[in-house]
């Protein structure tokens, strides 16, 4: 299980970075299929300390790895979760704050030989608002970076020595 | 690799497309139309109507209205209208640099070019003597006017009394626009869907190059607005917008709430609107309800009477 910090960058909008977390069962398509949560949040990037709209992003992810005995892996991930934004005044109450969310995503992982991996990848939200219907705010184009750490290093090692 | 072979076919058909539009003499942008403000800049500009005011002129309140994005000044043409058959103040109809011309014109300008021309009727306003100068802007122009208010153009001199904006656009409502850098220059322009009456006063189609410069200009506005910025001490300043607009997202309006406040650290007012027309103060050559011209006519009553009161 990999456990870590993922850092987001909408493009032309918000940094929103959280947490990440992805499992594989050895049992389950040899490592191949990981099953993931994530959280990011422009709380814990452009707005922290400025005036940016506060929102979060929840997702479940399903990723497909190929190359799995090999240190760079080049991957296929499937995002779907839901977004909402804090408009904070009354006034903004009749605006569409929230959203379900679609996002697949492609990019690179490498496993370092210590139980560190870092990928990066470009993702796109299939849904986003478009001033009359979804937030303004959930924009399309993202890269994203993540980087993690396998907690279960030890066995993880032994099974997949090569 | 028959995948990627098609792909690179498709890629290459895209960027062999032209990247010039079909232009015809019967549209904005074509050679034979202009904005008449260009040929009789005296019937639309104070500065020019009056330039040497009398000291009651100099009084009365200017308001410098400010069309958006491929607009020009018809845009403000039925608010000019209202306020000269109710009276007391005076409307500075202001055409954007590049627009309301030839497209070659507009396609090589910049949105520091359609700002000058606010900034130069503001200037000469002052210049002339008039006193009670105030803003209304709609679109594209709201992030003019608070690029303006952001930097350090008012200090040393009158800054402006109202500011008023007429769904201002911080962010767009169709989000391909944060692409542009990467897909406009294969894409040369964007075509409008528009009545061939319309295309007459706004550009059919918008080149590339200016939807990246409307991308950079709400970009740093943006990021101005995270960083917050209060107006002049004599600056007041409303947002007037649509709850549902399909060029510039409401959620503009949000943004300039929280990024902006009054020299005294108070928040700035805000009203939504229930329309679903971007730039709703503008009726003429659209099919429009009695609710869409009640919700016009109130805004203009309140610009009146804020500009009035001021």
């Amino acid at each position: 299980m990999d456990i870590g910090f993922r850092f987001q960058k909408t493009i032309n909008l918000y940094h929103e970075n959280g947490i990440t977390l992805q499992y594989a069962d050895e049992r389950v398509l040899s490592k191949r299929l990981f099953i993931g949560f994530s959280y990011v949040s422009s709380r814990l990037g452009t707005a922290m300390g400025s005036n940016a709209i506060k929102q979060d992003n929840f997702l479940i992810s399903g990723t497909w790895m190929f190359r799995p005995q090999r240190s760079l892996q080049p991957f296929l991930r499937l995002n779907t979760g839901y977004f909402i934004a804090d408009y904070e005044d009354p006034v903004f109450d009749v605006l569409p704050n929230s959203s379900i969310l679609i996002s697949p995503e492609t990019g690179v992982s490498y496993r370092f030989t210590f139980p560190l991996k870092v990928s990066i990848s470009l993702g796109y939200n299939v849904i986003t608002g478009d001033g009359i219907d979804g937030p303004g705010t959930l924009y399309p184009l993202y890269v994203q970076t993540s980087i993690t750490w396998n907690i279960f290093a030890k066995n993880d090692t032994n099974e997949n020595d090569h | 690799m028959k995948t990627i072979i098609r792909f690179l076919f498709l890629v290459f058909i895209i960027s062999g497309c032209s990247k010039d539009p079909d232009l015809t003499e019967d549209i904005l942008g074509g050679g034979a139309i202009f904005d008449p403000s260009i040929y009789n800049p005296e019937e639309f500009l104070i500065s020019h109507t009056i330039p040497n005011p009398t000291p009651e002129q100099a009084m009365t309140p200017v308001i410098i209205a400010s069309h958006g994005y491929t607009a020009t000044t018809f845009e403000w043409n039925e608010f000019r209208q209202y306020a000269d058959e109710h009276g007391g103040v005076f409307v500075s109809q202001v055409l954007l640099g590049g627009h309301g011309g030839n497209y070659e014109d507009f396609r090589n300008s910049s949105w520091r070019d359609w700002q000058l021309t606010i900034i130069l009727e503001y200037d000469r306003l002052v210049q002339a003597g008039y006193q009670n100068i105030h803003l209304l802007g709609s679109s594209t122009s709201g992030a003019l006017f608070l690029e303006l208010l952001s930097g350090a153009h008012f200090n040393g001199k009158p800054a402006p009394g109202q500011v008023l904006l007429i769904d201002p656009i911080v962010i767009p409502s169709n989000k391909s626009l944060s692409m542009i850098h990467i897909f406009g220059p294969m894409l040369g322009y964007l075509e409008v869907e528009q009545s061939e009456a319309e295309d007459k006063v706004y550009f059919r189609f918008r080149p590339e190059e200016t939807l990246r410069e409307l991308q950079n200009l709400i970009n740093i506005v943006r990021k101005d607005l995270e960083k917050g910025f209060v107006l002049p001490q004599e600056t007041s300043l409303k947002v007037y917008k649509s709850i549902k607009d399909p060029t510039a997202d409401p959620v503009s309006a949000v943004l300039i709430k929280n990024g902006l406040k009054t020299f005294s650290g108070n928040s700035i007012e805000v009203e939504m609107i229930n329309s679903d027309f971007h730039v709703y103060t503008r009726l003429e050559l659209r099919p429009h309800t009695a609710a869409d011209k009640q919700n016009q006519i109130e805004t203009f009553n309140d610009i009146l009477e804020r500009v009035l009161n001021n």
